[in-house]
């Protein structure tokens, strides 16, 4: 490792404040809802959120993972959380995310993205759910049966995605249409529990809004193969959220095209994130959420990390190129016009999602990552084995195998995202800067 | 022929006889032995079965000179395997520490997941020409895939077994799934598989499968005639040999279990709830505290066999149909839980006083379904305890628990 | 030239006094109590103490281990650096066995897996993570529970013959079971065989998260344990070779990297 330490000129994002503003009102807009006569419904992330906004302008969601992600980084919360569902009897080794998200229920609270609590948790007008992990679908059936006790009925929809992923073929016909049925029934569905009459406009429009979306994320993270990257994985999270929460928003893409300009102009005058990057780092799994510092202290050793297939891969869309190369996925030929076109663009749109890989075939992401490591330059991955999601972190030993093999320097390190309890901060620091010290890294400043 | 002509009121089995019956009374008392004997001797070979797995899959390779397939999920469709003239075992673990799975699967997917894979990588499963997996959990398809790249087998299959069951496009969607599956075996076995191949697999499975239940009838009685532990080998031992050969046995079991007597008090009627179990020495152990497992819930015992395929002529629509409909894995139970409310039925009808709730440490499905399951059996007067297993147990922590939970059952009839 | 490695364990340090890359001409070892650096320097003042040197013919030290920070630029021992322990480790075992790929180090808190590359390089570790029964203080809290002394352990395994499978995924279920073997009479023998069966069951998963190249070096406290390198060898299916001294090749390797700095 030659030790040349460089220092890049760097710059404060200048959307950085549109990007907390745009969360801190989707969490608020969804708490007043019902104020001018809206709809809100509850579900994943990954739930096909631009189906519900064809029932209205005033239609507005609380996804899961993020709200789980935001009761992380508020310790204090979490632990309360935590105490509740353990309290309620639920073993403590379930899916991180989803014990918060009860937690905030039995505790009858809401918390904002500021970290203020409120009092009374807002319930769903309906749930609008997918299911690919084991707890998807029951994270939802829990939170129904949680609501009941409170004297609420919330209707439930739950669109089953696990058919497997088109990693050297498309998939078969029955496959698609398989899902397409279910959120076409979905559709019906959610007339009859809102009373509302269905708008395919408006449907088509969300769609198309997140294709975009999806496709300008995917943009924004290629410019990241830049050297120095204009862009750090820390400050990413802050800004791929918008995809995990508001994808089908037009909000949502010209915040997007705003950021992809802004990082190009970086990439052109050589801006960094990282000012004496030296080593260029992915990561893989959703982070430590409540200790997020562990990025500004690898940076005292030179080290940035670029992002992760999780960062890029679980909003963004890519495809393999003929050529080999991995890139963003090309846009369909033309908006869906009617309801059928939509619901079947969003399905063949969705399958490719790269975070749904690995659910099915290690391989294929492991040969997303070699994608990454190859194409962005990077120089070692950092593997979060994490307790808290059993849904991201599935294979992960077969994917560490993987990248060891084709000769790439892995450090893996335990933790949770969503469950403080279970990271070590201190242990994984020592770790990690072992690690670096192995690669020849020494401390560049305190 | 000597006849005594003395009164005498005998009780054998369940019928009385008079001196007039002497001869079939001597005769029938030959058959009650004879009985109690036979059905020893039944409980006995699955017994053997199980602890004999490996050797008979290999006599069975080397005495018919057919392909063995190992499944890891019930929601692999024996049916088809069985029709392709495949004989399907259940990969299972040995309940040691799995050390060498380390580099293939995070320690933070359950034990049994693990210890699978480890009986692969140790050797144990050389005799497998295929595995097979149905879809269903994370921590599975982590053994599933992991032999799939680290083990050399002739033939991998993974089916997309859908996991919204509730939803009306699972059955149609499942059977497309199982063409695809059908095809792909027909070339590996260099044959077709026939609609009379079907018929004979859904047959075979079915018939297995409702003389099982017929056994779980006897478990209903106020002094059932089989324990916990044997039910639970009956079952797991189908999952290891030939269906014929265990139907055979089965059907021996259903004429002789009529006649037997258990010389034990049955104790407190307990239920045995979780998802794959096979823990024999727990089961052997809490039925000797002074109870006994009147009905399970649990993969390895009725949730396997509970459901038949409806035969008819679209014969892959039909097995579809079974394993959508059949009693759900947590995994595919959503939105409804409609687990939790055959749990309390079953509670209901074979008269459990309490249940045992195995939580494998790390499954998410079944661990999230606790409280619900508490709460539903609560309203029908069922406590439940809930025990966290791993890979190894540690009975005496349990049996203070088990113990006190024993009390909390019966003590409550003392004082009332 | 002299130097010295110091390797500040959870428990102990130790002390090496090392001439020109070839000669140990001491090693010390003492308990690290409350005071990390007072522990230490009392260990390095024994050390010297052996030799009849004074610290300023010392040219260099290096420190190492979990205490190192406390003895770094810190007088008297005023260690001029720190290294992580896996570097110190492959760079001692490389001295001691040129052919060496793999060093495990079980030490007090700790067990490390670290391959070792050309010139003794590291070229991949793993340290157990939070929830494992692979270390010493195991060993000590199980040698209570069965009231005999830690160094009598190895030698009761070694005398069984019978394979207990016991969980170690955590110190705490462990001791369980073992109370609960205690309760069913098995006998002190059995029981210590299964702690270290499960000792080295939960070692030898964590080194085959990097994998096993022969040659196979065993270091740090617990290779003085005879009744533990049997179980590994045969967890991992392979000869392990335990250097002699073996608590102390840490800070062998600090020392001889002190000699390389110092060369630089």
């Amino acid at each position: 490792m030659v030790e040349t330490i460089k220092k890049f000129p760097t710059e404060q994002l200048k959307c950085w404040n549109e990007a907390k503003n745009l969360r801190k009102s989707y969490y608020e807009n969804y708490l007043n809802a019902h104020e001018k006569g809206g709809v809100r419904w509850a579900g994943g992330a990954w739930s096909f959120s631009s189906i519900p906004a064809g029932l209205g302008e005033d239609v507005y969601s609380l996804t899961g993972e993020p709200y789980g992600a935001t009761i992380a980084f508020f310790k204090d919360f979490t632990a309360k959380c935590h105490e509740a569902t353990e309290a309620a009897g639920f073993p403590r080794t379930l899916c991180a995310y989803m014990r918060n998200y009860w937690g905030s229920i039995l505790l009858d609270k809401y918390i904002l993205a500021d970290g203020k609590v409120i009092d009374e948790h807002p319930a769903p007008d309906f749930i609008w759910q997918d299911h690919i992990c084991c707890s998807h679908g029951k994270w939802y059936q829990v939170a129904r049966w949680l609501e009941e006790k409170k004297g609420k009925k919330v209707p439930m929809y739950c669109v089953d995605v696990s058919v497997g992923y088109p990693m050297d073929k498309p998939l078969e016909e029955y496959k698609i249409n398989y899902i397409f049925q279910q959120l076409n029934d979905g559709v019906e569905w959610l007339e009859k529990v809102t009373g509302r009459e269905y708008d395919d406009k408006l449907l088509c429009e969300a769609v198309w809004n997140e294709i975009n979306a999806t496709r300008l994320w995917a943009d924004i993270c290629t410019l990241n193969q830049a050297v120095p990257a204009p862009l750090d994985e820390k400050s990413m999270y802050s800004l791929y959220v918008m995809g995990t929460i508001m994808k089908h928003r037009p909000e949502c893409v010209a915040f997007y095209e705003k950021l992809k300009a802004e990082v190009e102009d970086r990439v052109r005058r050589g801006i960094a994130a990282v000012a004496n990057e030296r080593f260029r780092v992915i990561t893989d799994t959703q982070p430590p959420w409540g200790f997020l510092r562990i990025f500004r202290e690898m940076e005292k050793y030179g080290v940035v990390s670029l992002g992760s297939l999780y960062t890029y891969g679980l909003i963004g869309m890519w495809k393999y190129r003929p050529d080999g190369t991995w890139a963003t996925k090309d846009l369909p030929p033309r908006k869906p016009q009617t309801r059928e076109e939509a619901l079947r663009m969003i399905v063949e749109w969705t399958v490719d999602r790269p975070e749904w890989a690995h659910f099915y075939l290690p391989e294929a992401k492991t040969k997303m990552m070699l994608s990454i490591v190859k194409q962005w330059k990077v120089d070692a991955v950092l593997l979060h084995y994490n307790r808290g999601c059993e849904g991201l972190s599935v294979h992960i030993a077969e994917n560490r195998h993987g990248l060891v093999e084709a000769g790439v320097p892995v450090f893996p390190f335990e933790g949770n995202m969503g469950d403080e309890r279970e990271f070590d901060l201190l242990g994984t620091l020592a770790r990690l800067t072992t690690f670096f010290e192995s690669m020849g890294l020494k401390k560049l400043r305190e | 022929m000597i006849c005594l002509r003395i009164e005498l009121r005998l009780f054998v089995g369940s019928e009385k006889y008079k001196c007039g019956d002497f001869i079939f009374f001597s005769s029938n008392l030959y058959n009650v032995l004879g009985s109690a004997y036979l059905v020893e001797e039944i409980f006995q070979k699955f017994k053997d079965w199980i602890d004999n797995r490996h050797e008979y899959a290999k006599e069975w390779k080397e005495r018919t000179n057919r392909k063995i397939i190992g499944y890891f999920c019930t929601y692999v469709p024996e049916e088809i395997l069985y029709a392709a003239d495949i004989l399907h075992v259940r990969i299972l673990g040995s309940h040691e520490p799995p050390t060498v799975t380390e580099p293939y699967i995070f320690a933070m997917f359950c034990h049994l997941c693990r210890d699978c894979l480890a009986q692969g990588l140790k050797g144990k499963f050389d005799y497998l020409d295929g595995i097979v997996e149905g879809q269903a959990c994370l921590h599975l398809r982590q053994a599933f895939n992991a032999w799939r790249l680290h083990i050399p087998v002739d033939y991998a299959y993974y089916i997309y077994v859908p996991h919204s069951v509730q939803n009306p496009h699972a059955t149609p969607y499942l059977a497309q799934e199982l063409a695809k599956f059908k095809h792909s075996l027909e070339e590996w076995i260099g044959r077709k598989v026939t609609d009379s191949d079907l018929d004979r697999g859904i047959r075979t499975m079915n018939r297995n499968r409702e003389l099982m239940r017929k056994i779980y009838e006897y478990r209903k009685l106020d002094n059932p005639k089989i324990t916990g532990l044997e039910a639970m080998e009956m079952v797991l031992s189908s999952q290891m040999v030939d269906k014929e050969e265990h139907s055979k046995l089965v059907e021996q079991l259903l004429r002789e279990l009529p006649n037997r007597k258990l010389n034990r008090n049955p104790g407190a009627r307990l239920m045995i709830i979780g998802s794959e179990d096979d823990d024999r020495i727990f089961m052997q152990n809490v039925e000797n505290l002074g109870a006994t497992f009147v009905i399970d819930e649990h993969c390895t015992g009725s949730r396997y066999l509970w459901n038949n395929v409806s035969p008819s002529e679209d014969r892959l629509g039909a097995i579809a149909e079974r394993y959508i409909e059949r009693v759900p894995c947590p995994s595919k139970d959503w939105p409804e839980f409609t687990r939790v409310k055959h749990v309390v039925n079953l509670a209901q009808e074979f008269k459990a006083q309490g249940a045992l709730v195995i939580q494998n440490k790390f499954c998410d499905p079944h661990g999230i379904e606790i409280p619900p399951l508490k709460e539903a059996l609560k309203s029908i007067g069922v406590p439940i305890y809930p025990l966290e297993f791993d890979v190894t147990v540690p009975w005496g922590q349990f049996r203070t628990r088990v113990e006190a939970f024993l009390e909390t059952l019966t003590g409550l009839e003392d004082l009332f | 030239m002299i130097t010295a490695g110091v390797d500040v364990g959870a428990k102990y340090a130790k002390i090496v006094l090392l001439e020109d890359a070839k000669n140990i001409l001491a090693n010390a070892k003492g308990i690290v109590g409350f005071d990390i650096l007072k522990s230490a320097t009392e260990v390095f003042q024994k050390a010297l103490d052996n030799t009849s040197l004074k610290r300023d013919q010392i040219v260099h030290v290096v420190a190492t281990g979990m205490g190192r920070k406390a003895i770094h630029m810190k007088p008297p021992i005023n260690a001029g650096e720190i290294v992580p322990e896996v570097i110190a480790d492959a760079k001692g075992a490389y001295h001691l066995i040129p052919t060496v790929k793999t060093v495990i180090d079980v030490g007090a808190e700790e067990g490390r897996g670290v391959k070792v590359g050309e010139n003794g390089k590291v070229r991949d570790f793993v340290i157990n993570e939070r929830c494992a029964a692979g270390a010493g203080t195991f060993m000590e809290t199980m040698a209570r529970a069965l009231e005999v002394g830690v160094e009598e352990m190895g030698p009761l395994a070694l005398k069984s013959t019978k394979a207990i499978p016991m969980n170690a995924q955590c110190c705490v279920f462990a001791e369980s079971e073992v109370v609960t073997l205690i309760h069913s009479k098995t006998s002190k023998e059995d029981i210590s065989k299964a702690i270290h069966d499960a000792m080295a069951g939960r070692i030898a998963s964590m080194v085959l998260r990097v994998g096993v190249e022969k040659d196979v070096a065993l270091i740090g406290g617990v290779a003085q344990n005879p009744g533990f390198l049997p179980p590994l060898e045969k967890e991992l299916n392979t000869e392990i070779l335990v250097p002699e001294h073996p608590q102390y090749v840490g800070a062998l390797g600090a020392a001889l990297l002190a000699l390389e700095m110092e060369a630089k």
